[in-house]
């Protein structure tokens, strides 16, 4: 019997070519998307479920509420909290461990290489119980500077990866160069981890002086603070004990009580200042919701993005199935007589329907052998569209073939139930009697609401992308407030006391036009807060009040450089011989200048920028300082404009400069890189150079976002062509259906093109009902997802994109059905009159 | 009213070629009620679809009120076809979907007759053929007599000259097939030409002339001698 089902199945497949090709590939592409985000989902939802007890282990977060001041979330915390707060929670806490990140230079002969160091307490690893290769976990870190690192870089520096014993020096850790003794070798780490340390050194306190405020301190937040749970207890019994302490017992009470005022007035610490703790399965996907944007050990994932995606893949296989429903119960009156003899022969309904049913879970599993080799096609381009490295090695992981197999037998059931409950629900005796159509009403019926759903979904699809592309290209190119062509960022950190004669000799190349010194260029996106308060009362300001502002470090010329026009006031000018930050002593106050943008000019309520110059702005920068407004600039963007602008103020403290702002004009820019890099050596030998072009560094920005809109895009085509196939093949079907119809009605004297017409508008009432469904949803969503970008494309710009697609959706059916409906038009009517 | 000289029709498929009508000659006048008899694939049918402008002939010339219509493009032929042509077929090809009314209507839409007009001929036919107290009903919903009524209705709401009736009464039982009969006799009587083939030699009376047709050749034609002579 079953080999009599495969004879049945294959020569059906063979029969209805076309249907059997729409519904295969359809089936195959929709699977294809479907694995390709289900690799990327699997892979960014289990990040460091690897680790062992990674239930057990958590990172706090802090987050600092001031009245009157921008919330500020950070993933990092106070050098102090970790010591303090594992002694007062014995109960709930195992071990602590704090990290701290460094970017240092590793010297081996003649070269030099950039590397990220992890510095941790001498607990590191028995919270975090990484593999070894050589050495081991107790073994490893016996005293502070003891370093471990992974197999790849003990290759990379040794070429072996028996290490232990070897020294890496490093510069600089202090002042000078130092030499590590490799102590333990660790397995490289997999992907999927936020936690990303090559080289982990057990941190020395000692090269901490207290007011570097790294680790001695309250609240400035320096360190990645994790615990581990002692067994039985979870997440929130911590964060509760924290929150307890902070509240009653903590050094913070003391710190803020100014702000808190008396015991009555009922404020609390954590009104303020509060700290939460999340599992570190958690940290990839989630940390962004908890503690912002920035700062995290490795970028971050996105739940969001992730979320959607899963939806957009179920969306396209669920396309993909109503194709195929509709094709067979399309496809049902043709196989009707097969049915019926089966029954007359003496099958049952169930042995019809499991049949059928069979039919439908064989053909998905041969769309899924098609599906697996499109995915193993598409992977390549996938990873660097994602910049991701997801493979897919099914025999190596028989669970994920198993799971492919599942979800393809899932999906046949959910395709194959209706049309085999509906097929095997013929009665022989009718079907067998009559020559009519054994096609029922509702099952048309059903049919038309399947194709608007297929419609409705895929234009609402097209809709968000061209939106999500819309709002990218708009930040794109939206006026960031500077002139950002023709410009290299040097990072000079590391150029210690040469910059004098690194500036003057990169001026002297022809094609340099400036070399201008500052904290950040824009795109690098650090926040500085610090205290700026304005001591001058004025309408609507007050005097003295504590003011936390960001704020830069531009050295002379910066402006001008990028372009940057004052609204008042004068920029930083040399002449003037007063705008560079000194350092003072204890008992004296400084005198200097400071620019203010024009969210700054509002925040401290001045209402006009000329109103604001010559007032004062007292901080704490090198001594205390009495800044004197000298002017007032737009508003320049140096963060993503996702973010929108920070109130910011611009003094001038040379300490801080970071990166040197070159202007070029050349044509040969090779050749200015290369110049660049000798002048570079020749100043700071034995330090690798880090030079990027500024556009580069702002597009980064929008990366992912541009990612996510590609994607999109990817699969809503993808959706729309599935759910275009199935109009394909069910206008075949229809025009094969109403053959004889269209006969009468060319009988009685209907020309083509009344025909063509007819069987078009059959199909534009779908198509136009879809659009009519789908608009509204659609523009819900995306005004939803608007909402998020302070700055944002107009929603008066949904009016054309829904027209715009809606046309579009009608246009591409109607290219679907009309080459059908064309061929049925011009055959002679005589055929389907006479032999039904 | 129509002139088929030398008319033949071969069908080709792609290793054998059967030729339907073989050198036809019949000339058909107007007012004229021809039947056309002859064993199964003798090429009846055939012979009613050219005449009817469903087929074109191979070869031969098909002239129609004057014109040699043999060569006409497809358009041609289905603006003639409208304004002249009936057609009742056995099976009735009512289309399931629409109702009495909207099949009948559905002759005058291609005729681009305006809609309240074309209220009042359907109302008129309806009555004519005895179908009125069924115009909302659909096809399914009425005996195979009533269905070819509806059928009769449609080929002649237009004001067509001529009905090409192919075995009218094929699928009814004698009553109901006497019933269509006397309509198209009827139809005949007020000057609508009339061509039908059929299988009854009872219903083959109706007309005044008989065309036999075997292996595509008029092998006999006869013609009521009474009426001939009178």
């Amino acid at each position: 019997m079953f080999r009599n089902y495969l004879i049945t199945f294959w020569r059906n497949i063979i029969k209805n070519g076309v249907f059997s090709v729409i519904n295969i590939f359809g089936l195959a592409i929709g699977l294809m998307s479907c694995i390709l985000i289900m690799l990327f989902v699997r892979q960014e939802s289990g990040f460091d479920t690897w680790l062992k007890d990674h239930t057990q282990l958590v990172r706090m977060h802090t987050a600092y509420t001031m009245p009157n001041q921008e919330p500020f979330e950070t993933v990092r915390s106070a050098g102090s909290m970790m010591e303090a707060i594992r002694d007062y929670a014995k109960n709930e806490i195992e071990t602590g461990v704090r990290l701290i990140r460094f970017g240092m230079t590793v010297r081996q002969n003649e070269n030099v290489f950039p590397e990220e160091f992890t510095m941790v307490d001498g607990s590191f690893f028995k919270l975090f119980d990484l593999p070894f290769i050589h050495g081991s976990k107790e073994s490893s870190f016996n005293k502070p500077m003891d370093l471990v690192i992974t197999e790849e870089l003990a290759y990379k520096y040794f070429g072996k990866s028996d290490v232990i014993g070897e020294t890496l020096t490093v510069c600089c850790v202090t002042e000078n160069t130092t030499a590590l003794t490799i102590t333990g070798v660790m397995k490289d780490l997999p992907d999927a981890t936020h936690l990303n340390t090559d080289m982990v050194i057990y941190l020395q306190p000692a090269l901490f002086s207290d007011n570097d405020g790294m680790l001695n301190t309250w609240t400035s937040l320096n360190t990645y603070t994790y615990f581990k749970l002692n067994p039985g207890i979870v997440p929130q019994q911590l964060q509760d004990r924290i929150t307890f302490w902070m509240n009653n017992e903590s050094p913070l009470i003391e710190i803020f009580s100014h702000l808190l005022g008396d015991k009555d007035t009922g404020k609390k610490v954590t009104d303020l200042f509060s700290l939460h703790i999340m599992p570190v399965a958690d940290l990839h996907l989630n940390a962004k919701s908890q503690a912002g944007n920035m700062g995290d050990l490795t970028p971050m994932g996105d739940s969001k993005m992730i979320t959607t995606f899963i939806i957009v893949a179920g969306l396209v296989l669920l396309i993909a199935c109503i194709n195929f429903m509709n094709l067979s119960t399309a496809k049902a009156s043709k196989r009707a007589r097969e049915v019926a003899m089966r029954k007359v022969l003496g099958a049952s309904r169930a042995q019809v329907a499991i049949q059928f049913l069979g039919e439908a879970i064989a053909l998905v599993l041969l769309s899924l052998l098609f599906a697996l080799v499109a995915v193993e096609l598409a992977l390549p381009l996938y990873n660097e569209v994602l910049g991701k490295e997801l493979s897919l090695h099914l025999f190596d992981e028989p669970s994920l073939l198993f799971t492919l197999i599942g979800l393809a037998i899932c999906v046949g059931i959910g395709a194959g139930i209706y049309p085999a409950l509906y097929l095997s629900r013929f009665l022989p005796g009718k079907i067998l009697k009559s020559s009519k159509s054994v096609e029922s009403k509702s099952s048309t019926k059903f049919r038309s609401v399947l194709v608007v759903f297929q419609f409705a979904t895929s234009i609402i699809l097209v809709i968000s992308t061209l939106v999500v592309y819309g709002q990218t290209i708009f930040s794109n190119n939206m006026a960031v407030g500077y002139e950002s062509d023709n410009k290299l960022v040097l990072n000079i950190q590391s150029a210690g006391d040469n910059l004098a004669s690194l500036k003057q000799e990169l001026l002297n190349l022809p094609e340099v036009n400036s070399v201008v010194f500052s904290s950040e260029a824009p795109s690098q996106d650090n926040e500085n807060n610090n205290y700026f308060n304005l001591l001058e009362p004025h309408a609507n300001g007050y005097a003295n009040e504590n003011t936390l502002v960001n704020y830069h470090n531009m050295g002379y010329g910066f402006f001008e450089a990028y372009q940057v026009k004052p609204l008042a006031g004068r920029l930083f000018n040399e002449d003037f011989g007063l705008d560079t930050i000194k350092q003072v002593a204890e008992n004296e106050i400084g005198q200097s200048s400071v620019v203010l943008n024009h969210s700054a000019l509002k925040k401290y309520g001045f209402s006009s920028a000329q109103e604001a110059i010559g007032k004062t702005l007292a901080s704490d920068i090198r001594g205390k300082q009495h800044l004197t407004i000298i002017g007032v600039i737009p508003d320049i963007y140096f963060r993503s404009i996702k973010f929108g602008v920070r109130a910011s103020v611009y003094t001038l403290n040379p300490e801080r400069f970071r990166v040197a702002n070159i202007s070029f004009s050349t044509d040969n820019m090779p050749n200015l890189i290369t110049n660049i890099e000798s002048v570079w050596n020749n100043n700071v030998p034995m330090q690798p150079i880090n030079l990027q072009f500024l556009s580069e560094m702002m597009s980064a920005q929008y990366q992912d976002e541009l990612t996510t809109a590609q994607l999109f895009l990817v699969f809503s085509l993808i959706a729309i062509v599935i759910a275009c196939l199935g109009l394909y093949g069910l206008s075949a079907f229809t025009v094969e259906r109403r053959t004889k119809e269209i006969g009468i009605r060319k009988v009685m004297g209907a020309s083509i093109k009344d025909i063509v017409t007819l069987l078009i508008w059959q199909f534009s009432k779908p198509v136009v009902l879809a659009n009519l469904i789908a608009w509204p949803i659609a523009a819900y969503l995306m005004l939803t997802w608007l909402e998020e970008f302070p700055y944002r494309i107009g929603a008066i710009w949904l009016v054309p994109i829904c027209l715009g697609v809606g046309l579009l959706s009608l246009i591409i059916a109607w290219i679907t059905v009309g080459s059908n409906a064309a061929k049925v038009a011009r055959q002679n009517p005589i055929k389907a009159l006479r032999y039904e | 009213m129509l002139k088929l000289h030398n008319l033949t029709r071969v069908y080709q498929t792609e290793d054998v070629e059967t030729s339907a009508l073989n050198n036809v000659n019949i000339e058909i006048a107007q007012g004229e009620f021809v039947a056309i008899m002859g064993p199964s694939g003798c090429g009846k049918s055939t012979l009613l679809n050219t005449i009817g402008m469903l087929d074109s002939p191979t070869s031969g010339d098909y002239i129609f009120n004057g014109e040699n219509v043999a060569g006409y493009p497809e358009k041609q032929l289905s603006v003639i076809r409208k304004h002249n042509i009936g057609f009742i077929f056995q099976n009735f090809n009512l289309i399931d979907e629409l109702t009495v009314a909207e099949n009948i209507e559905m002759a005058l839409i291609y005729h681009k007759i305006p809609a309240a007009e074309r209220k009042a001929k359907v109302e008129k036919v309806m009555d004519k053929v005895g179908i009125a107290h069924r115009a909302k009903h659909l096809p399914s919903q009425l005996s195979g007599g009533q269905q070819q009524r509806v059928a009769v209705a449609r080929a002649v709401v237009g004001d067509q000259k001529m009905i090409l009736a192919d075995e009218p009464t094929g699928n009814l039982d004698s009553a109901h097939g006497q019933e269509v009969m006397e309509m198209l006799q009827a139809l005949n009587d007020e000057g609508t030409t009339i061509i039908m083939v059929t299988h009854s030699p009872a219903h083959a009376d109706y007309a005044r002339r008989t065309i036999n047709l075997f292996d595509g050749h008029v092998v006999a034609e006869s013609v009521r001698v009474a009426e001939q002579t009178a």
